[in-house]
This record gives C-alpha cells, structure tokens and sequence, in this order.
C-alpha cells in the first residue's frame, strides 16, 4: 500500500523531472541565436520499478530520462561537402571580380594604350621629319609599355592578394584542426563518463563545418565518437585528438607564390600539397590564382612579348632622324614570361625620339615615313597565336569574363544548394521560440501540478496527524 | 516544414540582400549608361568591345590622316595651278617677244616679268602645310627649291593609309613635275633660259623656249591631275573612315551601353520588390508566441 510519503516522493521526483524539461527548453531558446546549435529534447518517463502494493502495482511518478540532441544524419553529413563547394566557387568568384584592369572602358588599359600607340604611329608616318610627332609617338609607345606594365602588376598583386589570403586560411585551418582534436578526446572523455556531450557536439560541428569550407576537408566518423577530418586528396588533417598543420611558402616555379604543406600528423615529414587535394575557400582561391588570373597573365605576357619583338624586328631594320639603325623599339625579356611586366621603351629611343626608325633608308631622312608604315602592319600582322593584337586582347578580355562568369554561376548555385540543406538542417535541429515556449509553459505546468500533489499530500498527512492527536 | 525563427531572419537578410544586389545593379547601369563595366557582364560583348574601341581609334586616325594628307595635296594643287598659269603667261610673252615688231628694251621689260614669274613660282614651289615642305619628298623639313630653282628635295614618294593595311600616293613628286625628271622639261630652268634670252634680247632663244614652256605646262597639269585624283581618293577614304567610326560607335554602344528604359523599369521592378521584402519580412517577425505570452 502506498504511503503519503511514497505520494510525496513522487511529487518530488516529478517536479524534478519537469524542471528538467524547463531546464532544457530555457537552454534551447537561450541558445536560439547560437550558430551551429542543435535543439535538445529531455525524454520524461515513468519511474520503474513501480510500487507493489498487495496485487496492484502502483506508479512512481516521471523521471527524466535523458536529454538528446534533435539532428538530421543525412543532413549533418550533407552539410560539409556543400559549405566545402560553396566556399570554393564563392572565394573563386570573389578573387576574379577583384581585377578591374581588364575592364572593356578601363583609363589606361593595354586596349586603350594599343589604339593610342598605333594612332601615334600614323602620324609620324605622315610627319616624320616633325619632332612634335616623334616625340608624341615615344610617348606613347611608353604608355603602351607602362600599361602592359601595370596590367601584369594589377594581375600579380591579385595573386599576391590570394597568397596573403592562402597564409592566414591556414593559420585559420590549424585552429580550427586543434579545436576538432580536441573536442575529440573530451566528447570520448564525457561519454566514458557516461553523460551526453550534446554541446561539445555542437561546437565540433561549429568547427567540422568551418574547417570543411576552408579547407574542403569532410568528417568521417569512427566507432570511438572521434571524427576524422579528411582532404579531398586523402590526407587527414585530423585523426582522433591528433591534428596536422599547414603552412604556406614561396614556390620559386610559380613565381614565387605560395604553395600549401601539409605537416602530417605521423611524424612524417611536410607534404606540398596540389590544388585538387584541397578543397573550400583554399582551393578557390588556388583556382583563381593559378587558373584564369594565371592565364590572363600569360595571355599578357605573350602578347607584350609577340608584339614587342614583331616592333622590334621592323624598328631594327629602319634608320632613325639620327641616322641610326640596328635598334630595337623596346626592351622585352628573353621569354614571354614576365614579359608584360618588365616590357619599355628602349633606353635610347627614350632619350633621344630621333632614334626612333620612322624611314627605311638613310636616303629618306628625315620626312620618310615609310618604316612607320611598316610599324603600322604590325597592328593587323598574326602573332604568335595566328591572331592579330586587337583579337589577342578581345579573346583575353571575352576568355577572362567567360571564366569569371562562371565561377559566379557555379558559386550561386552552390549557395543556393548550401542554403538548401541548412535551410533543412536548421528546419530539424533549430529552435523554434515558439516551440521552446510551449514546451516551456507545458513543462511549467506539469510543475504546478507536482508541487500540487506535495501540497495535497502534505495536506493530507496533517490531516491525519491531527487525527491522532 | 518546421520554420525556425533563425529561418526567418535568415530568409528576411537573404531575400532583402538579393533585392538590394538587384537594385544596385540597375542603378549602377542607369547611373553610368554602361552595361558592360566588366569583361564577366558580357564576356563575348566586352571582347567585341576592346576590338571595336582599337577599331575605332585605328578608323578614326586613317579619317584624320587621309584629311590631312588631302589638306596637302589641295595646297600642292593649288601650288601648281599658280605655277602653271606663270608658265602660260611666259609662254604668252615668249609667243609675243619672239616677234620682230618688239625692241630690246621691249623685251628688257619682259624680261623683269618673266624674273617676277620665276620666283613667285620658286615661292609657290616652296610651299608647306603646317611646317612640311609638299614638295620635297622626304626631304620635306626645309625649303626644296632655292633661289636659282636649284632642287634640294628627293624622289620619295609619299604613302598613306587610306583603309587598315592600304596605302595610296599622297604627294607630288617634284622631281618629275618640276624638275621633268624621267623625260620632262625642267620647269624652272626653262622660265629662267626666257628670263636670259629676254634680257639678252636673244630672239632665237625665246622661240627655243616654247616648246620646254609648252611642255612644262601639259606636265605640270598631268601632276595637278594626279594630285587632284589622289585629293578625290584621300576624301573619298576620309569619308569611309568616318563611317566606319560611327558604326563601330554604333555596334560599341550595342554592345555596352545600358538601355536606360529597361534598366529603370528594372530598377523600380527592384526597389518594389525590396519594399515587398521588408514589409513581408517585418509582418513575419511580429508573428510569434512571444507577443501573446507577454
């Protein structure tokens, strides 16, 4: 039979078990605003063993069970690898947008200097014995040198940009890589000791997540509660309480931009790793700096070093005011590497517009102006890539844009997926402020109610002792 | 679907920041009348777009040129139609002294109009357009002819663009129209040989001096046609070249310049849809149990 102390257990341990489940949702709805949260759900049940009382078993109130975490599996696993592409086409997108020294109307681009140039050129065709178009035509050969100059410095600093970005995305990644290792050994820790880390969770999830869109790197879970973060190239970056480090250094092939190791987590010596064994905002940025800015800086190049020396082979042969011959128009390198940025004016044309060779023979000096007309041809003459200059810079120009373009189709997209499924994400595991208050209110409820049945079985016992008395 | 209200604000900042890009980019195209600002707005038309600006600069300078070389070649023309007149006059008087019903002094007189002839010709033989000699050849940075008509010019031949990679003459050659280099008369040296014969009243030598005079005068109007044919092709490439400018304007301004209509319908399309957006996202945030709780 059960006594009024057994009803006034049960009061105690269900208005226990209610402020559980209070307890729960004010941590829910405090934590409404918290990134990476996941709801918590505090199971109530009956209390066992229940009480025999002669032929009948009687109740012992409610216990809490337990307080678990609302997650959606296939989305958590979805999460990583969309935040991974979205990070990667987004900073891709970004880095490309970032040059505007390729803009069709830009003051000074090489399209801009090249039309100035040749234009000079006709001039001093037609008045070559005037020192005011020679000098106008150095001039402007300097501004075609200057601007091929600042093109390739415009495109390189983009680079170096990205290299800045590579370096502190790494020193980013080797936080994040030590919070996951850590958070490794404590949910092991906290689940030995038999309690449901259910915040540690989510702030490894925090962690995995951000990890994955810098690095591209995705969780695989173990049997031990550990996740692994792993490249796309198979390299872990973190195993168990164990985490890898990258680090960024000059590579001397690639102009010297940064390449990205990987200092293992065996002891192993560091590894360079190529761009497809990243993923993320990392590997974004590689593709932007050593795809399209990398071929829009070759495509400069050649083209300052094919129409440089096609100019220099038609100066050499023709005679300047000066009655010299044999030199070249401009200083270009020996190969179409860096040619764009070290391209100008040779140092005699420069210093003295005389020498510049408008005539083809010295017969013809000084209003001959036929050599002009052949630096003229070269404005329509094939390079080396069977284009003229004007198409040469046209298909840059359309082949940098078309590139661009689609790095922000692909990064809209893979927004549009990434919101996608954290749109599903948050629509399982978010809080909902109305949710949490009516569960809040029931749970508050419920609780009157306990403290009610304390109260009536108080009541009663009285009751029964002034009976006795 | 279970909404959150994370959802919701994350849905308002979402729609609202994707209102306001759209907006921004309709205003940006209505404020710069300019479509294509960047190669990634338009790839192929912002390639179109650098060749079409090269093109015009290219069009726009051959215009010029062939002007300016027009501007020469009617100066020379116009040089030449005075020396040839000068040359018809002393024939005139050639014609007319050569006659025994004149005297000496007669043709002592002649002899000083001829000299005057002589040297307005020299003068007009010496002519420039904006400092360049028309009639030396290359060696146009001084004056060709000197006082005695002796000739310091050269045999070059000036070329000009009249089209991308098409070059036309665009000068007169001196030596042949004056000097009668290559079978012709020298023009000059015949005026000065009337100019002695007249002083020396040297009859016989006044008739020999028509035929040269004759001569000179159908040469130096074989070199006023040639000069006004290259005048007539160099406006005729002068005005190609200007219609080519204004279509590669025209096909340019296709190709980049913003329709304003379009992107101020689109700009106030997007400003309505950003009001819509806020308002919606405002009467969102108003429904939740908070408010009936309180």
């Amino acid at each position: 039979m059960a006594s009024l102390f057994n009803i006034l257990s049960i009061g105690a341990s269900s208005a226990a078990a209610q402020r559980s489940a209070s307890s729960t949702a004010s941590h829910n709805l405090g934590n409404a605003n918290t990134p990476g949260y996941a709801r918590q759900r505090t199971s109530l049940e009956a209390a066992l063993p229940a009480l025999s009382a002669g032929r009948m078993l009687l109740g012992q109130g409610a216990r809490a069970a337990n307080t678990t975490q609302v997650r959606n599996r296939f989305l958590e696993a979805q999460s990583a690898a969309t935040l991974s592409a979205q990070a990667r086409s987004g900073a891709q997108a970004d880095a490309l947008e970032s040059l505007s020294a390729l803009d069709p109307s830009a003051p000074g681009s090489p399209g801009t200097a090249l039309g100035a140039f040749f234009s000079s050129l006709r001039g001093l065709a037609q008045r070559a014995s005037d020192p005011g178009y020679r000098q106008s035509a150095v001039a402007s050969a300097q501004d075609l040198a200057a601007s091929f100059n600042r093109t390739a410095a415009s495109i390189e600093s983009a680079r170096g940009g990205l290299d800045a970005n590579l370096a502190g995305r790494a020193l980013e990644a080797n936080d994040l890589s030590a919070n996951v290792a850590r958070l490794n050994m404590e949910i092991r820790t906290a689940r030995a000791n038999g309690s449901e880390p259910n915040d540690l969770m989510d702030a490894r999830t925090v962690a995995r997540d951000a990890l994955a869109a810098l690095t591209g790197a995705q969780p695989v879970p173990d049997g031990a509660g550990n996740i692994s973060m792993v490249l796309p190239g198979g390299a872990a970056l973190v195993t168990g309480d164990r985490s890898a480090r990258l680090d960024t250094l000059p590579d001397p092939l690639n102009r010297g931009h940064t390449i990205v190791r990987l200092d293992g987590t065996a002891g192993s010596p560091p590894v360079a790793l190529a761009a497809a064994q990243l993923g993320g905002s990392m590997r974004g940025d590689l593709d932007a700096r050593d795809g399209a800015l990398k071929t829009a800086l070759d495509q400069v190049d050649q083209l300052a070093f094919d129409l440089g020396n096609a100019l220099n082979a038609v100066h050499r042969s023709g005679v300047g005011a000066d009655g010299s011959t044999g030199s070249d128009l401009f200083t270009i390198a020996a190969t179409a590497a860096g040619a764009a940025s070290t391209i100008q004016v040779s140092a005699a044309v420069a210093a003295n517009p005389q020498s510049l060779a408008a005539s083809t023979v010295a017969a013809g000096l000084p209003g001959g102006g036929d050599n002009a007309q052949r630096l003229i041809d070269v404005e329509s003459a094939s390079l080396s890539n069977g284009r003229n200059a004007s198409a040469t810079l046209g298909a840059l120009v359309s082949g940098y844009g078309s590139e661009t373009r689609s790095a922000r189709a692909t990064s809209d997209a893979d927004t549009l997926l990434a919101q996608n499924v954290q749109s599903l994400r948050e629509a399982a595991s978010g809080v909902s402020i109305d949710d949490e208050l009516i569960d809040l209110t029931r749970s508050q409820r419920a609780y009157e109610a306990a403290l009610k049945v304390i109260t009536t079985a108080d009541e009663m016992m009285d009751s029964l002792l002034r009976l006795r008395g | 679907m279970r909404v959150t209200d994370q959802m919701i604000f994350e849905r308002a900042a979402t729609s609202a920041g994707s209102a306001r890009a759209r907006a921004q980019k309709a205003s940006q195209e209505v404020s710069s009348g300019m479509r294509v600002q960047h190669p990634w707005d338009a790839p192929a038309a912002a390639g179109q777009l650098v060749r079409s600006q090269l093109n015009q600069a290219r069009m726009t300078t051959i215009a010029s040129t062939a002007s300016q070389a027009m501007d020469e070649l009617d100066a020379a023309d116009t040089a030449l139609d005075g020396v040839q007149n000068a040359v018809i006059r002393a024939r005139e008087l050639a014609m007319q002294l050569a006659s025994g019903t004149y005297n000496a002094q007669d043709r002592a007189n002649a002899a000083q109009e001829v000299d005057g002839l002589f040297k307005q010709s020299v003068a007009l033989l010496n002519s420039d357009v904006g400092g360049r000699f028309i009639f030396g050849g290359r060696a146009d940075g001084a004056p060709p002819f000197d006082p005695v008509g002796a000739y310091s010019g050269d045999s070059g031949i000036r070329q000009v663009e009249t089209a991308p990679g098409v070059t036309t003459q665009a000068s007169v050659q001196a030596d042949v129209a004056v000097k009668g280099v290559g079978g012709g008369v020298d023009v000059l040296q015949t005026l000065a040989s009337l100019r002695t014969a007249l002083q020396v009243n040297d009859v016989p030598g006044i008739q020999a001096s028509l035929t040269g005079l004759s001569t000179g005068v159908t040469q130096l109007s074989t070199a006023r046609t040639q000069a006004g044919n290259g005048s007539s092709l160099l406006q005729l490439a002068s005005n190609v070249a200007r219609i080519a400018v204004l279509q590669e304007q025209t096909q340019a301004s296709h190709l980049g310049d913003a329709d304003i209509l379009d992107a101020t319908s689109r700009l106030a399309m997007a400003q309505r849809v950003l009001e819509a957006t806020l308002t919606a996202s405002a009467t969102t945030f108003k429904g939740t149990l908070l408010d009936h709780l309180r």
